[in-house]
């Protein structure tokens, strides 16, 4: 199992790759595009783990 | 407003390419004459659901009691063949205890939810919206 921040990153990969293909036909409009979703989704993810932070996580879930 | 200029295809030819497109995510293109796109978009579908299956992620079934599964089962079932096969040919179905199965249940649901992206897009190229 590979850490929780590298699958993040080949998630994001991924999916800013596929969108870029498909919503954008010239090759500089893809690489924005991708930039735009890839660093969005990176960034947006650390940002969301920063505000959570300071809340604590109790305590673990029950298996169904 | 921008008219539709490009060419319009044959309506047996659209649903073939639709048809194809949800067996094999990235076939639609393949069709349409966008052959290195549509290998681009197989490729791409194909790495997250091996990443979805190799995380044992979730592949949710029709007959769940459960009626966000349902929503669940819809989605990866857009994955056409690689659906059928994973459900039917090898009764896989995930492994909720295992550590990756949040995030492979994720994959393969992006997975699903990448081929209706691409059936729409395919459907815009055929009749003419799109280039």
């Amino acid at each position: 199992m590979i850490g929780h921040f590298p699958l993040m990153i080949v998630y994001s990969s991924l999916v800013a790759l596929f969108l870029s293909l498909l919503w954008q036909s010239e090759k500089k409009g893809r690489i924005r595009l991708f930039l735009q979703v890839f660093l969005g989704m990176v960034l947006g993810g650390l940002a969301m783990a920063w505000l959570m932070y300071p809340f604590p996580s109790g305590p673990p879930a029950p298996f169904p | 407003m921008k008219e539709a200029t490009r060419d319009r295809r044959q309506p047996a030819e659209i649903a073939l390419a639709l048809v194809a497109g949800w067996l094999i995510p990235g076939a639609g293109h393949f069709l349409l004459g966008r052959r290195r796109l549509g290998l681009a978009f197989l490729t791409i579908v194909a790495i997250m659901i091996a990443l979805g299956v190799g995380l044992a992620g979730e592949l949710y079934a029709f007959d769940s009691p459960d009626r966000l599964s349902k929503l669940g089962a819809l989605a990866e079932a857009s994955l056409g063949v690689p659906y059928l096969v994973l459900e039917l040919g090898l009764r896989y179905e995930g492994k909720i205890r295992e550590v990756g199965y949040s995030y492979g249940t994720a994959f393969l649901l992006t997975a699903g939810l990448m081929n209706i992206l691409l059936l729409l897009d395919v459907y815009d190229r055929a009749v003419g919206r799109k280039e």
